[in-house]
Parts: structure tokens; C-alpha cells; sequence
């Protein structure tokens, strides 16, 4: 007497797509919705980025923040000023230790990661790991002899203290990344290079490099990364807007009482932009470098 | 660089070792030689505030490290937080690339959006979370209150488990997409016939999830644990931000202390041993790590 109800293929609830679009908007709300209000409040007045209940989008949106790191207005002068003033200058100087330490850092790694990838030698396991433990020590084990060491050759407060602090940051990860790369470049193009008689030198220029981009190209945005994030060493070794990054900049907005919101909210977008635009452009083949690295060990 | 285009090819070993050179230069006297230096202060007397009294103690500043309450009590807040930290981040990590990895609508943004924190310098994600977390005009109270989820709003950074827990968000949010990025890489090279396969085999998703996708996963998992085990281990400038370490010594972790110590205390001699404490752990816990990709056998250099 049962009469059984069959529900055909086509009417099954898709639960997969279901939790899938669940996932990926919780996600999405997850990931941008801390910044976006940083975003909305540095386009907003004070009065309104304090009120109670929230003004979630700017009522009375401006760009008295922003314009303020140019030409700070008499609160934003009296409040902060320091911090706001040296804003400007702090992106600069972030901008050119991040862009060298990524350039020093491929130029060095290269070399390192092409042996790895090519030559059978002795010691290269040892090499390997042990590039990898000094990655692994703290920097604030080294941060005082470092200190010292850049007082007593003139540099503290330069750009080059910093971008040398960083580069042995980034090293052994960028030797990493680009060996694992590299071994995925087919030997052949190198010996048919070779044949064409082309030297050592042209071979890796015009053949292998071209080849080797995404993982280049991820060795170097990380390196970027690690420069543009960098907090403790600033902090050591800058004291002014000579060499002072956004961190440290950023940092004394948090630490001044007066600071307001809202301009806060300003200088900590526009430390994330410059970083962000690089990270996007470069998507692709960013995950495209790290998937050579981190499979195959 | 002109000598390897020569007709005789140097050895492989000391070609290789010409490679790795410059950045062997580097590496040794930008962390070698500190590292070592380093420790010949933490076996001294050394405060800048007090010059004259400069003196070679041997290893009283650890002896003095055991009962140093400071130091313990930073010592427990970092290990809990990087277990927090990590499972979280583990967790999320997994589950977004495992998002990430299946093909749909706006997956290109979503994958857009995940790089989004890690543009951000530590010190800007605390700014930002403080701004959130703000006990008078925060976003979070704001939020949970329009929704009716509190009466009143709350001062989320003044109890000392609070402040630990909301920390311990924050750092998350900010050293997710590197772990995603990672991982991603990693679960878009598991070749599909392994699934279609189990599909074959009437495995259910759970068991294609634990006996197709975990093993492959093993080498990449390993990797992300090793990085943010370090991240986490000597978090501080979100830290530093958001709370400074308080309530008391609640978020004060053994990196934030030791900066401390030396920034504001300039108290160099016992900072060194903090920081070759820190050192220490840091490497038994790497080591620990590198045994096991061995031990996995899939390390292989």
C-alpha cells in the first residue's frame, strides 16, 4: 500500500553549492568587513565615526583626513601632529626599502636557489636547513648587536639598515620558494640553450629566467611583504622621518591619546594600499610560485 | 659570473658553493654574528641608564630568569596564544582553501578578498581592531547592540581573558592568507583522478577529505604549522597596539616583554637572555618540526 514518493535527480537539494556560497560569503564578510569600516571611517568626520548607534556608511563623507597629511588643519595640528606630518614621509620610505629589499633579495636568492636546483653538491642538505634556522631565529634575539652594529658604521636611521635587516628576513624564504620553483623549469631548455652556444650567463638572462616568473615574481612580492609589515627593527633603528616607516608611524598615532579616529583610520589605509595593489595584481602568479614551494618540500 | 660561461666548467661543488656565497655573506654577518654577539651580552651587566656598572656575570641573567615572575608569567601567555592562534588559524586557513579550491561565482573575488590582511603591517591590524573593539564607540558594540545581541555596550580589552581572546582574533584575521595561500597552492595539485578515483571506491566526502586530500595536504600543513608556530611565538605589534600588553600582564607575551626590557628598560643584559631563551625554544620546536617533514619522508632537498 506504500505508495513511495520519488523525488527525481533534478529536484535534490544541491547542499554542496548550498554550503559552498554559505562558506564563501561568510568568508568574504570575514575578511572585509574589519576594513571596511577603517575605510569608511577615514572618509568620515569625527563627530559622526564616535556616534552611538554606528553610521555605517559616511553621512557626511570628506576628505579632511586624507588632505590633512598635506596640509593639516588646526585640530589635526594640536592632535597628533607629529604623526600626521611624518605620514607622507613615512610611505616614501617605506615604498623604496620594501621595492630594494625585494630587488637584493632575488638578486641573492637566485644564485642560491639555481644550485640547489641544478648542482649535486656536497653539503646542500645541511646548506638548506640551515638557511631555513635562521629564519627561525627571533629578531629581537638579534636586534641589539644589530643595534650596536649599525651605530658604529653610521647608518642608524638610514635606509640601508633597514633594507639589510630585511633582506636576511626574507633570505632563506625567498631561497625556498625560488629552489623548488626552479626545479620545475625543464633542463632541456638550459642544454638547448647550450647548444645554440649561448653562455652560462644569456642562458639564465633570455631562457631560465623568463621561465621561472611566477615563482620569481611570488619570491619578490613576498620579500615586499615582509619589508612593508616590519615593525621591531624600525622601531630601532629609526628615529626620524629620514628612514621612519608607516608601522612606526602608525604606531605613534596609537600611542598619542589625542589621536583622532578618524585620521588614524586615514594613514592605516593608506599603509595598506600600496601592498594590497601588488598582492592583486600579481594574484595569479602568486599562488601559482608558492604551489612549487610548498608541495614538493 | 663570467666564469661559468668558460669552456672548463668548475666542479659542481665549488660552483655551488660560488652561487651560494653572496648570500651566505650576508646571512652570516647579519645573523651570525649578532646571534653570537648577542649572547656574549646576556652573559653581562649591561644597562644603558647604568654605563659604569657594565660587567661579565656569566649566566646570572638566566639564573635570574627562573624566578622572574615577568618572565614566566609572558612565557605561559605566549605558549597559550600560539595554541589558540594556531588552531584557529589552521582551522579557518583549511577551510577557506578548501572553498577557494572548488570552482564558483565570485570565487576570483573571494580569493581577492583573502589577500586583503596580509597588505596589513601588524600595527595597522591592531589600529584597526582597536578602533572595532573600542569600549565607547567600537564597531563591535555597535553591531552586536543593533542586532540586539547586548543591551549595553561592552569594554571588551579590560578583563585579562577578554583582552587574551580578542588578541589572539586579531592576530588570526591578519596571518590568515598566508597559511590560505599556501594550503591552496598545495590542494591545487592534488591531481583529480585521486578523487575520481575514491568516487569509484563509494567514499563519502568526509572520506574523501581524510584519505585523499589530509595525505597530500601532510607537507604543506607541516609548512604552514612551522611558519605560524614562529609568527605566533613572537607576536607583538598587534599586540602592542591593542592592548600594550595589559590588562596587568595578560597579553604581555614573551616577545612584547623582552622589547620592553630593552627599549624601555634598556636593560640589554637581561633582554639578551630573554631573547636567547626565546632562540632556544624557537629552534627545539623548528627542529622538532624539520624531524617530522623527514620522518613524513617527503622531505627532500
Amino acid at each position: 500500500m506504500s505508495t513511495q514518493v520519488r523525488i527525481p535527480l533534478s529536484y535534490r537539494i544541491p547542499w554542496k553549492k548550498i554550503v559552498l556560497y554559505v562558506l564563501a560569503v561568510g568568508f568574504a564578510l570575514y575578511l572585509v568587513l574589519p576594513f571596511y569600516w577603517i575605510v569608511a571611517m577615514s572618509f568620515m568626520h569625527e563627530v559622526d565615526a564616535i556616534s552611538v548607534p554606528p553610521h555605517w556608511v559616511p553621512v557626511h563623507p570628506t576628505l579632511e583626513n586624507y588632505l590633512g597629511f598635506v596640509r593639516p588643519n588646526a585640530a589635526q595640528e594640536l592632535v597628533g601632529g607629529r604623526a600626521v606630518s611624518e605620514t607622507p614621509y613615512s610611505l616614501r620610505n617605506s615604498l623604496v626599502v620594501a621595492t630594494a629589499t625585494a630587488v637584493l633579495n632575488l638578486a641573492l636568492a637566485t644564485f642560491a636557489a639555481y644550485s640547489f636546483s641544478r648542482l649535486k653538491f656536497r653539503g646542500s642538505q645541511v646548506l638548506l636547513v640551515l638557511y631555513l634556522l635562521t629564519r627561525m631565529v627571533p629578531g629581537i634575539a638579534i636586534i641589539i648587536p644589530f643595534y650596536l652594529l649599525m651605530r658604529s658604521f653610521g647608518l642608524l636611521d638610514t635606509y640601508l639598515a633597514l633594507i639589510l635587516s630585511y633582506t636576511t628576513f626574507a633570505l632563506p624564504i625567498t631561497i625556498w620558494i625560488l629552489k623548488d620553483f626552479f626545479r620545475s623549469v625543464p633542463r632541456e631548455l638550459e642544454e638547448a640553450a647550450r647548444v645554440d652556444r649561448c653562455g652560462w650567463f644569456r642562458t639564465m638572462w633570455t631562457v631560465f629566467l623568463p621561465v621561472a616568473a611566477p615563482g620569481l615574481v611570488a619570491a619578490a612580492v613576498f620579500a615586499f611583504m615582509t619589508a612593508w609589515n616590519e615593525f621591531m627593527f624600525a622601531l630601532f633603528l629609526t628615529s626620524t622621518k629620514a628612514a621612519k616607516t608607516i608601522p612606526v608611524v602608525a604606531a605613534n598615532f596609537a600611542t598619542d591619546f589625542n589621536t583622532q579616529f578618524t585620521v588614524m583610520a586615514a594613514a592605516g589605509v593608506l599603509a595598506v594600499v600600496p601592498p594590497l595593489v601588488l598582492a592583486l595584481l600579481f594574484q595569479r602568479k602568486l599562488v601559482q610560485g608558492m604551489a612549487a614551494g610548498s608541495v614538493k618540500g | 659570473m663570467v666564469a661559468f660561461a668558460e669552456r672548463r666548467p668548475l666542479g659542481d661543488n665549488a660552483k655551488a658553493w660560488a652561487l651560494n656565497a653572496p648570500a651566505i655573506v650576508v646571512i652570516a654577518l647579519l645573523v651570525a654574528y649578532p646571534i653570537g654577539y648577542s649572547f656574549y651580552v646576556s652573559l653581562q651587566k649591561n644597562n644603558l641608564k647604568r654605563p659604569r656598572a657594565k660587567r661579565f656575570i656569566g649566566f646570572d641573567n638566566y639564573k635570574a630568569l627562573l624566578s622572574d615572575q615577568a618572565f614566566l608569567s609572558a612565557l605561559k601567555v605566549s605558549a597559550l596564544f600560539v595554541l589558540v592562534v594556531l588552531g584557529l588559524t589552521v582551522v579557518l586557513a583549511l577551510i577557506l582553501a578548501l572553498v577557494l579550491n572548488e570552482r564558483f561565482r565570485g570565487r576570483g573575488l573571494l580569493l581577492s578578498l583573502a589577500l586583503l590582511p596580509w597588505a596589513m603591517p601588524g600595527v595597522v591590524n591592531g589600529l584597526m581592531w582597536r578602533t572595532i573593539f573600542d569600549a565607547k564607540t567600537g564597531a563591535l558594540n555597535g553591531l552586536l547592540q543593533q542586532l540586539g545581541l547586548i543591551d549595553s555596550y561592552h569594554a571588551w580589552l579590560t578583563s585579562g581573558t577578554g583582552a587574551f581572546l580578542f588578541t589572539a582574533l586579531a592576530q588570526v584575521w591578519n596571518t590568515l592568507p598566508f597559511s590560505v595561500i599556501i594550503l591552496l597552492a598545495g590542494l591545487s595539485t592534488i591531481p583529480s583522478e585521486l578523487y575520481d578515483a575514491a568516487t569509484v571506491d563509494r567514499a563519502g566526502a568526509w572520506r574523501r577529505f581524510t584519505e585523499v586530500t589530509v595525505p597530500w595536504l601532510l607537507h604543506p600543513l607541516l609548512i604552514v604549522l612551522i611558519l605560524e608556530t614562529m609568527n605566533a611565538f613572537r607576536a607583538f605589534d598587534t599586540i602592542y597596539v591593542l592592548t600594550g600588553g595589559g590588562p596587568g600582564d595578560a597579553t604581555t607575551t614573551i616577545a612584547l616583554l623582552d622589547v620592553q626590557t630593552v627599549l624601555t628598560f634598556t636593560d640589554f643584559g637581561l633582554g639578551s637572555a630573554y631573547a636567547w631563551v626565546i632562540t632556544a625554544i624557537t629552534l627545539l620546536i623548528s627542529i622538532g618540526y624539520i624531524g617530522l617533514l623527514y620522518r613524513k619522508g617527503n622531505f627532500e632537498v
